[in-house]
């Protein structure tokens, strides 16, 4: 049996966090000086859950060692193009979400996102018989009429305000 | 019988009046929802929560219990056609869908998915005007101890059930759920656990951005991460003979039915599990089980039936317990509390009227899927249409927009980003997402109960196993660990192996 390096790695994030949290726990105050009753103390359930998560991390490193436990995992078996599909989700979600979002005008923001995210995705299909002109056209109507109609739907009939 | 006469009020209530209109778009938003992969009923029920704040509270329950069991419905059409389940409900559906659809019986797998999720969706209302009453009275005699238990019952078991094959993983995700509910304020000193001084994480994470984030931004990694997918030309045929075709596999769907609500009532599992149990119960009751897998009917219609019913299922102990039965579920009974409702134990004591109008509900819903699912079973093949690429940017921006909408808070739209790619992670390396979610939703109810158990008992464990129904389900907890090990697990299938010959 092989070494199992994702359930080990894993296991090491998982145990990592329980004895983290448990320190955290150990550390919170027991209010013994209000008269408090030490059953009631806030770390308790914590200890108890990140105790668990510790020694069930614990297990899966050990398995992950002896080189046992269920075998293909969605991420040993990427499709082609995949990670680049992936990483360019990731960067232009969080571009919006982390940076666009909130800290500029909601309809200009959201707009840019839409065209950005499906002029690129776009992009990256094998198969697209679309033009880079044509796509792009296709994408700036999308992320216009989208935009309009998601702040609409919300700030108009759902009475919800929007950041920006 | 005063039950039956305050149903059938709530029936008329809804159907003589302007609610039988929301019944129709709201279960159509579902169907549409279920049938776009990528879009899951969580995420579509949590979505939808955003837009309800300004309904009337019946209305807005109505419209999410319309949308829950829609998008249940309109994922199994996703199955059919591209092999792909539209919700994670579908998947046994796909198995015998798909085959069919490529024979040149696309139409009659629909009308067979379509009655199959009607009257397993029927059986399970059944199920919840029965059941629910029963058990919120047996749980008025519940007290901390059996709350504290239950929760631990439910992590452990959603955590079991949903990684069948690695329950190691799944009591991760659940314990990690647990841990994520315990950041903030605690409710019996005001003191903040894990805050490390940022004022936003004083009220701790959000149900629905961690929800929205766990279900619906990691559904858009995933998504994009996997190729495209294609559509198999659709023949419609005779789907009305079709639909009727059902009756003469009675058997199939009440089994599905049954076992369909009790997974459901189970905390956590949801309607997965109801799809899958009743396929195996299908498949194993079958004279011909050779065709499961190969476009069997019977095979399509367990799995529908089994999903569909689980909605209801699931709704039995959001209402008497307020325990969700499914990660929708969970949705459900948060938006249940931002609408100011209580469910519990004590909901057919102080809110019966709305116990008996969520049935009809359900009913009307039912109603509604079998209606447009047959009407409409050309026109909402459209829908399979629409590029992937055009559609998961404006369902990130919907994730964002109903994250910030609960609170108007910048930082739930961080939470939100965070758990995706959280649940994104764990589902790529094997570790299911659901026990997290129950975990987060049930921490409060450990953390609380646990304590207040602990003092009552003066810290001696013993009281925590001594009454009678703490002590079942703490045996039940500790045999669901046993029969997990790998070494019980194999001892049993050497056992099994020689009784088979």
């Amino acid at each position: 049996m092989s070494l199992h390096r994702t359930d080990l790695f894993a296991g090491l994030v998982v145990t990592s966090l329980g004895l983290a949290a448990l320190a955290g726990a150990v550390a919170m105050p027991r209010f013994a000086e209000r008269n408090g009753d030490p059953l009631t103390a806030p770390g308790i359930t914590p200890g108890i859950v990140s105790g668990v998560i510790a020694v069930l991390g614990l297990l899966l490193l050990l398995r992950a060692m002896l080189g046992s436990g269920p075998r293909d995992l969605p991420v040993e078996s990427w499709p082609p193009g995949a990670a680049r599909r992936t990483l360019f989700t990731l960067a232009t979600t969080l571009a919006y979400g982390g940076a666009t979002f909130g800290q500029m005008p909601f309809l200009p923001a959201t707009a840019l996102f839409i065209f950005a995210f499906t002029f690129g995705a776009e992009l990256m299909r094998p198969d697209r018989s679309r033009t880079a002109l044509s796509l792009a056209l296709w994408a700036a109507v999308l992320a216009g009429v989208s935009a309009f109609a998601i702040e609409f739907l919300f700030t108009d009939l759902f009475l919800v305000r929007l950041p920006g | 019988m005063d039950g039956l006469s305050q149903f059938l009020d709530a029936i008329l209530a809804i159907g003589l009046s302007a609610d039988i209109v929301t019944v129709v778009w709201a279960t159509l938003l579902g169907i549409v929802v279920g049938m776009i992969p990528g879009l899951t009923a969580t995420l579509g029920v949590a979505l939808v929560t955003t837009l309800t704040f300004t309904m009337a509270q019946n209305t807005a329950i109505l419209v999410l219990i319309c949308v829950y069991i829609g998008a249940i419905y309109g994922g199994g059409r996703t199955a059919i056609l591209l092999n792909i389940p539209g919700t994670p409900a579908n998947a046994a559906s796909a198995l015998d869908g798909f085959p069919l659809a490529k024979q040149g019986r696309a139409g009659d797998a629909m009308a067979v998915a379509t009655t199959g999720s009607f009257l397993g969706s029927m059986i399970g209302m059944l199920g919840l005007a029965v059941l629910a009453p029963w058990l919120a009275e047996f749980a008025l005699d519940f007290t901390s101890f059996e709350f504290f238990w239950l929760a631990v019952f439910g992590v452990v078991l959603c955590g079991q059930l949903t990684a069948m094959d690695d329950p190691l993983k799944g009591w991760i995700a659940g314990f990690f759920g647990l841990l994520v509910a315990l950041v903030g304020q605690e409710s019996l000193h005001a003191y903040s656990r894990y805050t490390y001084g940022f004022t936003d994480l004083e009220a701790g994470f959000g149900l629905l951005p961690v929800l929205v984030g766990a279900f619906g931004c990691a559904e858009v990694f995933s998504v994009m991460r996997s190729e495209a997918t294609q559509l198999v030309r659709a023949k419609m045929g005779n789907v009305i003979g079709a639909a009727l075709s059902v009756f003469s596999y009675t058997r199939t769907w009440v089994r599905s039915g049954v076992i369909g609500t009790f997974m459901g009532v189970v905390p956590g599992v949801g309607e997965d599990m109801g799809a899958w149990v009743s396929y195996a119960a299908a498949k194993r009751a079958s004279k011909t089980p050779e065709d499961f897998g190969n476009g069997s009917v019977d095979g399509l219609l367990a799995a529908e039936a089994g999903n569909n019913a689980a909605v209801p299922g699931a709704l039995i102990p959001v209402l008497t317990l307020a325990i969700p039965g499914s990660a929708p579920a969970a949705v459900l009974l948060a938006a249940m509390v931002i609408h100011g409702l209580r469910p519990g134990p004590l909901i057919m004591i102080t809110q019966p009227d709305f116990f008996y109008s969520v049935v009809a509900m359900v009913f009307w819903a039912s109603c509604a899927i079998l209606v447009l699912g047959l009407a409409l079973t050309r026109p909402l093949l459209w829908v399979l249409k629409v590029r992937r690429e055009w559609l998961i940017g404006i369902i990130f921006v919907l994730c964002a927009v109903g994250s910030f909408a609960i609170a108007g808070r910048l930082f739930d739209v961080w939470v939100m980003i965070l758990f995706g790619l959280i649940g994104f992670v764990m589902r790529e390396t094997g570790f299911p997402v659901a026990p997290m979610i129950l975990g987060v939703v049930l921490g409060p109810i450990l953390d609380a109960n646990f304590r207040r158990s602990l003092s009552l008992s003066r810290g001696d464990p013993v009281d925590f196993v001594t009454r009678p129904v703490s002590a079942v389900i703490a045996a039940m907890v500790l045999l669901m660990i046993v029969l997990a090990l790998p070494p019980v697990r194999r001892g049993i299938g050497r056992m099994l192996g020689r009784s088979h010959g």
